[in-house]
């Protein structure tokens, strides 16, 4: 699977990642480059000042002639370095300095300016104090910026090189990871194509790490298990449908049909179409249990929920089926550890999973045989209501097998009544309780423990 | 006794309101919702029979509630194919008295039926029960026959109390289970047989007259014994 590396998510990341790191140099180099800038400005103001001070002294002392000697002495003797003076008397006409006429760039009110002085000729930027004397002169001193502007521009290109280190850093690191994660991804997505081309059994392989994609793989291949047995499940009950729900149907049509065609006399009649009502009873009563599971399924029951005393309802269920077991000389005995074992849940299906328990134990219970009823709670306080017999039990190999839909037991099918639904009500009831079913030994025997919660 | 039954269902109400012809009653049998508030309204029934699910715009718990609202206490016997235990108690809240699911023996149904009726008609408020020289006192929770006492487990008393209710009627398994224990659920093993035989050894001596009848394929009834 290639996928178009502009469109691909882990490129997407890598830029992702790279503008946001452009982003945190910048603002981690605006405010230094701004107090750096700032402060070396002000220091240079105050170089400035420092000298206008100067001038301005010598101009109170010797008046303008004095200050004009001064100046064009320091600018004959190149002394001014990069300075810029000039001194005008208040109409604006130069009298010292190394300027030949007053910048139009600078405004008349004092102040300090950072001008380009173009119409003076020159083409360096400039910070200049402009100071207005007694008597209306101007004085005007600056200096040269490009000096500075040497400093500046290595850190623009300093700041430009650690972008493009960024980018190059980042982009192949963006590169490296997709390769890592598209080989991860591939591997998942080739397993996971395999399965849906119809091999269930395939899982995805799983490192034995703890990395996103281990964890990924084991969610994915748990999903797959559920997806095996519901498909598993599925395939059971339609074979199972297929033989509980068409037998009898198939024995009431040739029943019916035998009768249309044969016209036997009325009484023998009368027989068939008993045994044909019977017929139907069957295939109701196995719609019926459907109904009911699929109705617990959909777990719509919980919010019916109320407190149940699991102990009492066991007791009148026992008592419910008593007279039954004793007829088969059967000893049905109710033993409640604790007296009042309480849970919320539905108390209709609660009973019809007890029911459904002892049914079941009294039909494989020997003559003579005993079946006993319990009721406790687990050390973690939670209900258990099991039901002992002391009949055949059921091989480990059938244990889970029963309690899927429609199975019985082959050494049930066609001997004992029944649909096959029994076991797995009791066991949608307990998963409806957030419980299970456990199918244990009794040597000899079966051991059904209903879990509750 | 007169009958409204409200049935679209052509087959089952042909076959319905055959059989409760045959049993002596009088149906009218409608088959749509409208038709039937208009005909439960407006005239007397002695029980109505409603299919839940009806063509047009009324169905029948609407019918249900309306009639019910309007201050109609006719005995209801609620017809459905929804069978989940929520859809019955809804049915029931809705007003409906009894609950019957498709597809069912006609038996079941005349024997709800019958229960229905007679209900309406006997208090509840009694405190002795008989049937001929057999008496349940329902204070003192004694029950005797002729001079003899008879002793009951706690069930086996219900069981009776509900049988002494019905005197006369015939009661089905299903209506035992539902009534006397409160399940919803049809035991694979022939459990009520077994109560019911238990009950028939303790209220029928040797030389007494049988109270307790079978009624092949449907259920029990209990007769004054003639």
């Amino acid at each position: 699977m290639r996928v178009r590396v502009t469109r691909s998510s882990a490129f997407t990341l890598a830029l992702l990642y790279v503008a946001l790191g452009v982003l945190a140099i910048g603002l981690f180099a605006f405010p230094l480059w701004y107090a750096w800038e700032t402060s070396v400005e002000d220091w240079r103001i105050e170089l400035i000042r420092e000298d206008t001070q100067r001038f301005a002294e010598l101009f109170n002392q010797r008046g303008p002639e004095g200050l004009a000697d001064f100046i064009d002495q320091r600018v004959r003797l190149q002394i001014a370095g990069e300075r810029t003076l000039l001194l005008t008397d208040p109409a604006h006409h130069p009298l010292a300095g190394n300027l030949k006429a007053w910048p139009t760039e600078i405004p008349d009110a004092a102040g300090v300016y950072k001008v380009t002085l173009k119409s003076v000729g020159m083409s360096n930027r400039l910070l200049a104090v402009h100071t207005l004397l007694p008597g209306g002169y101007a004085l005007l001193v600056g200096r040269d910026l490009s000096r500075s502007a040497v400093v500046e521009t290595r850190f623009w290109w300093g700041l430009g090189a650690a972008f493009a280190a960024l980018l190059l850093v980042g982009l192949c690191g963006g590169f490296l990871v997709r390769r890592a994660v598209l080989s991860g991804i591939d591997r998942i997505s080739r397993s996971a194509s395999a399965i849906v081309g119809g091999d269930l059994t395939h899982r995805l392989p799983v490192g034995r790490g703890d990395s996103e994609f281990d964890t990924l793989s084991r969610t994915i291949n748990r999903m797959f298990d559920q997806i095996e047995q519901l498909v598993h499940g599925v395939r059971n009950v339609s074979n199972a449908i297929a033989h509980d729900l068409r037998t009898p149907l198939a024995e009431l049509r040739s029943r019916l049909e035998e009768l249309a065609i044969s016209r036997p006399p009325p009484d023998e009649t009368y027989g068939e179409i008993a045994g044909a009502v019977e017929d139907v009873d069957r295939v109701i009563g196995i719609f019926n249990a459907l109904l009911r599971l699929a109705e617990i399924d959909t777990g719509v029951r919980r919010s019916g929920f109320e407190p149940v005393n699991a102990s009492a309802l066991a007791a009148d269920v026992v008592e419910f089926y008593r007279p039954a077991a004793e007829m088969k000389g059967i000893e049905l005995a109710s033993r409640t550890l604790q007296p009042d074992v309480t849970l919320a849940g539905d108390p209709v299906l609660l009973a019809q999973a007890v029911g459904n328990l002892i049914d079941n134990a009294l039909k494989f219970a020997p003559r003579d045989g005993h079946v006993a009823v319990t009721v406790a709670r687990d050390p973690v306080g939670r209900p258990i209501i099991s039901v002992e017999d002391d009949g055949p039990g059921i091989p480990d190999a059938e244990k889970d097998l029963v309690v899927e839909r429609f199975y019985r037991g082959d050494a049930s099918r066609g001997v004992t009544p029944g649909v096959g639904l029994g076991l797995s009500l009791v066991s949608a009831v307990a998963t409806l309780h957030a419980g299970r079913l456990d199918l244990l030994d009794n040597h000899p025997g079966l051991v059904a423990r209903l879990r509750l919660n | 006794m007169k009958l409204l039954l409200v049935e679209d269902n052509e087959r089952v109400a042909r076959f319905v309101t055959k059989g409760l012809r045959e049993s002596g009653h009088t149906v009218d049998h409608i088959e749509n919702g409208r038709d039937g508030l208009f005909y439960a309204v407006s005239e007397a029934y002695d029980t109505i029979i409603m299919d839940r699910m009806l063509p047009g715009q009324v169905d029948g718990l609407t019918i249900i509630e309306t009639l019910r609202r309007s201050g109609n206490q006719t005995p209801i016997l609620i017809l459905s194919a929804l069978s989940d235990v929520d859809e019955r108690i809804k049915g029931l809240r809705a007003g409906g008295d009894d609950y019957l699911t498709k597809p069912f023996a006609f038996g079941e149904l005349l024997a709800r039926l019958d229960a229905l009726m007679r209900r309406t008609k006997a208090g509840g408020g009694e405190q002795v029960l008989v049937a001929g020289d057999l008496q349940m006192d329902l204070l003192a929770r004694k029950v005797i026959r002729g001079e003899r006492t008879i002793l009951l487990q706690p069930r086996e008393f219900k069981l009776l109390e509900y049988l002494l209710r019905h005197v006369g009627q015939v009661v089905t398994r299903t209506m035992l289970i539902e009534n006397v224990w409160g399940y919803h659920f049809d035991p694979q093993t022939n459990v009520i047989d077994v109560h019911i035989s238990n009950l028939r050894q303790k209220i029928e001596g040797e030389s007494e007259t049988p109270l307790l009848r079978t009624v092949r394929g449907t259920g029990y009834v209990l007769t004054a014994g003639v």
